[in-house]
C-alpha cells in the first residue's frame, strides 16, 4: 500500500517537530527515516501509525484519507525501540494478541489462531521458545517477537521505530540482514526510523534524511551518499573533507565564497605535484584499518587536518610514513555556494 | 546483587559490644512503641476472660457498630479502586490540561487534618449549611446518619489506591498500550488485557492500604457521625465511647478486634508485595 504525504506539520509548543513534509512511499519499498536525534524521524513515523496527530497537512494510504482513522482502524504494524512486548503474556500470546482481540465475528477460531501464531513463530525462528515470557528472551529474540507480533494482523503497512536501537552491535547487523531478507519475502511497504546510517545505507531500498523538522534528501542510499543534495547529507552520511574555496582550493576557487565537499577515498596522493591546483601537504598519521588505509594530512598554508582513505592496495604501491612531504588532489567533489548545491561544478 | 553484603563486611568492622547495644536499643524501641501497645490492648481486652470479651462482642450496640465498619468500608473501598485507577490511567497514559491540578485535589485529603474535612461535610449538609436546607426539604438525611459516615471515609481515603498506582503506571510507559491498539485492540481491551495484568499487585496493595484506613478511619468519621449508639457509631467511635464510661474490658474488646483486623491487613500486605516481587513487577510505595 503506497502512502502519501502532503505539507505535514507537527508542533509541540513552540517546538517545530515536522516542518511542511512531502514524501511519497511507494508500494511495497523499504524506505528509510535517517536523521539525527530530534529531526522529526520519529514523529513522522507516529503520525503515520496514528500515535500522533499533525496540525495540518494531509496524509493517505493508496490515496485514502486516513487521518481521522484511529490507529486500530489504520490496518498499521509498529515495532518499538524497546519491544513493548505485553511483559505478562507468553511469547504465544505475544503474537496471537492481535488475533484474540479481533471482533467476534472476524475472529478465528483457537486451532486456526494456534496454526497462524506457529506459522509466524517459525518465519522469525523462534518457536522453540513459544511458551517463555519476555523477560527470559535476549534483546534480539524479543524484537523478532515484536515483529512477528506486529505482522500477525496482516498489516498492509509496517513502522518500525529504532528497531535495533537497543541491541548490541553484532546482534544488530544480524538483525538487519535478517530484516532485508524478511522484507524481500513479504513485500509489506516498511518504513523504518534510524539515526545508524550504515543501517539505513544497508537494509533501505530509499532513504529519506531529514533534519530539524525538514527533508533533505529522499534517494536510493547509492543518490544519498554519491550525490548528496545539501551539506546536511554530506556530512551525515559518510566522512567528508571541506575546503574553503577563498583559503585553499585552487580547484574551486573561481566560485568565490564556496566549499567543497569531498569524501576521503576521493583524494589522490602523489609526490610530485599533479598539477597547478594540487594542494602541497604533510602526512601527520597513518593507521591500517582492516581492507583500507586512513591517512591523515596538514595543509602546508593552514595545518588544517585532511582525512584520506586508500585501498591497501594503493597504499602498498606506493606507501607513505608519518613527516612525508606530498601533494593531494581530489578525484570528485561537490561544491556548495551558501549551502546550495552549485551544479556547474560538480566533477 | 552482591554489593550489599560487601559493604555490610565493611561496615560491621565495630566490636562486637557496640553491634550488640545497637540492635538492643532498636529492638528496644521497637518493642517499646510498636509490640508493647498491641500486647496491651489484648491484655486488657482478655483480663476479665473469655467470657466478658465475648459478651462485650456481642452486646448490640457492638455489633452494630462493627456492621456500619464493615459497610462504610465496602462502599468507600470500591468507590476509591474505580476512581483510582481512573485517575492514574489518566494521569500516567494521557496528557491533558489540569493534569497538575488533578494530582493536587487527590493529594488534598492527605494534606488536610480529617477533622477539617469532617467539619467541611458539616458546613456543606449541616442544618445551617448550604445544601442544609435543600436536604430538608427533601427528607434526606446526611449528616448524622450513614451516608455523611460513608462520604467522610470515602474522601479521607480517596488518596491511597491512585497514589499507588500513578508511580507505576508512568514508569511503565504506554508503549505497550500502544502496542496494543496498532494490533487493533479497543480501549477497554486495552486496558483489561495488558494495564490491569501489569498493575495487579500494586492496586492490590493500594486497596489493602485504603481498607485499612477505612475501617481505622476516627477524626472526620467522628465529626459527621453525632455519635447515635447503635445506628451512627463505628469501631473507632464506640471504643471512644465506652472508653470514657469507664467500660475498659468492653472498649479493649472492640480495640482488640480492630487491632487484629489491622494485623491480618499487615499479613495479607507482606503476602502481596511476597508474591509481587515474585512475579517481578515493583511495587511503588508513593503514598
Amino acid at each position: 500500500m503506497s502512502i502519501t504525504i502532503e505539507n505535514l506539520n507537527k508542533n509541540f509548543g513552540s517546538y517545530k517537530a515536522l516542518d511542511n513534509i512531502n514524501l511519497e512511499v511507494n508500494s511495497g519499498e523499504l524506505l528509510a527515516l535517517l536523521g539525527p536525534s530530534g529531526c522529526g524521524k520519529t514523529s513522522l513515523l507516529r503520525i503515520i501509525g496514528g500515535m500522533e496527530l499533525a496540525d495540518s497537512g494531509k496524509l493517505l494510504f493508496h490515496g485514502e484519507d486516513v487521518q481521522q482513522r484511529d490507529a486500530r482502524e489504520r490496518n498499521v504494524g509498529f515495532v518499538f525501540q524497546h519491544y513493548a512486548l505485553f511483559r505478562h503474556m507468553t511469547v504465544f500470546e505475544n503474537v496471537a494478541f492481535g488475533l484474540r482481540v479481533k471482533p467476534k465475528k472476524e475472529r478465528h477460531n483457537e486451532a486456526e489462531i494456534k496454526r497462524r501464531v506457529h506459522e509466524l513463530l517459525n518465519l522469525v525462528q523462534l518457536d522453540f521458545l513459544h511458551d517463555r515470557y519476555p523477560a527470559q528472551l535476549s534483546g534480539g529474540q524479543r524484537q523478532r517477537i515484536a515483529l512477528a507480533r506486529a505482522l500477525a494482523v496482516e498489516p498492509k503497512i509496517l513502522l518500525l521505530d529504532e528497531p535495533f536501537g537497543a541491541l548490541d552491535a553484532q546482534v544488530r547487523k544480524e538483525l538487519r540482514r535478517w530484516l532485508r531478507r524478511l522484507h524481500d519475502e513479504l513485500h509489506i511497504t516498511s518504513i523504518f526510523v534510524t539515526h545508524d546510517q550504515e543501517e539505513a545505507l544497508e537494509v533501505a531500498d530509499r532513504v529519506v534524511v531529514m533534519n530539524k523538522g525538514k527533508i533533505e534528501q529522499v534517494g536510493t542510499p547509492d543518490e544519498v551518499y554519491a550525490a548528496p543534495a545539501t551539506p546536511f547529507v554530506y556530512k551525515f552520511i559518510g566522512n567528508v573533507n571541506m575546503f574553503h574555496s577563498r583559503d585553499h582550493a585552487p580547484w574551486a576557487a573561481e566560485h568565490g565564497d564556496a566549499v567543497a565537499y569531498v569524501r576521503p577515498h576521493d583524494i589522490d596522493i602523489s609526490r610530485i605535484a599533479q598539477d597547478d591546483t594540487a594542494l602541497p601537504v604533510e602526512v601527520k598519521l597513518v593507521r591500517a584499518i582492516g581492507s583500507i588505509v586512513r591517512v591523515e594530512v596538514a595543509l602546508d598554508s593552514s595545518s588544517e587536518i585532511i582525512q584520506i582513505e586508500l585501498s591497501r592496495e594503493r597504499f602498498d604501491s606506493a606507501p607513505l610514513v608519518i613527516g612525508d612531504k606530498v601533494f593531494i588532489r581530489p578525484r570528485q567533489f561537490r561544491v556548495f555556494e551558501s549551502g546550495v548545491l552549485n551544479e556547474l561544478s560538480a566533477a | 546483587m552482591s554489593t550489599p553484603t560487601i559493604t555490610r563486611k565493611i561496615s560491621t568492622r565495630e566490636s562486637t559490644t557496640v553491634t550488640l547495644l545497637l540492635i538492643g536499643v532498636a529492638l528496644a524501641y521497637l518493642l517499646l512503641f510498636l509490640g508493647l501497645p498491641l500486647v496491651a490492648v489484648f491484655v486488657e481486652a482478655f483480663k476479665k476472660g473469655w467470657q466478658l470479651y465475648w459478651e462485650a462482642l456481642q452486646e448490640p450496640d457492638a455489633w452494630s457498630a462493627i456492621k456500619l465498619t464493615f459497610i462504610a468500608a465496602a462502599i468507600a473501598v470500591p468507590a476509591n479502586l474505580v476512581f483510582g485507577v481512573s485517575a492514574a490511567w489518566a494521569i500516567a497514559k494521557f496528557e491533558f490540561k489540569g493534569k497538575s491540578l488533578l494530582i493536587t485535589l487527590i493529594d488534598l485529603p492527605f494534606a488536610v487534618s480529617p477533622v477539617v474535612s469532617g467539619l467541611v461535610y458539616v458546613l456543606l449538609f449541616g442544618a445551617q449549611g448550604w445544601f442544609g436546607p435543600w436536604l430538608q426539604a427533601h427528607d434526606i438525611k446526611l449528616l448524622f446518619a450513614v451516608p455523611g459516615i460513608v462520604l467522610a471515609t470515602i474522601f479521607v481515603t480517596f488518596p491511597f489506591i491512585a497514589r499507588e498506582l500513578i508511580p507505576l503506571m508512568q514508569s511503565q510507559g504506554k508503549e505497550e498500550e500502544e502496542a496494543a491498539v496498532s494490533l487493533g485492540a479497543s480501549g477497554w481491551q486495552t486496558f483489561y488485557k495488558v494495564t490491569l495484568p501489569n498493575i495487579k499487585w500494586g492496586l492490590l496493595y493500594g486497596v489493602i492500604l485504603c481498607n485499612a484506613r477505612a475501617m481505622g478511619e476516627f477524626g472526620a468519621v467522628s465529626v459527621v457521625s453525632g455519635h447515635i449508639r447503635g445506628l451512627t457509631n463505628t469501631m473507632p467511635l464506640h471504643v471512644e465511647i465506652l472508653y470514657n464510661e469507664y467500660n475498659f474490658v468492653a472498649a479493649f474488646s472492640i480495640a482488640s478486634l480492630l487491632a487484629l483486623l489491622a494485623v491480618v491487613t499487615l499479613l495479607i500486605k507482606a503476602l502481596v508485595e511476597w508474591q509481587a516481587k515474585r512475579s517481578g513487577e515493583p511495587l511503588h510505595h508513593g503514598a
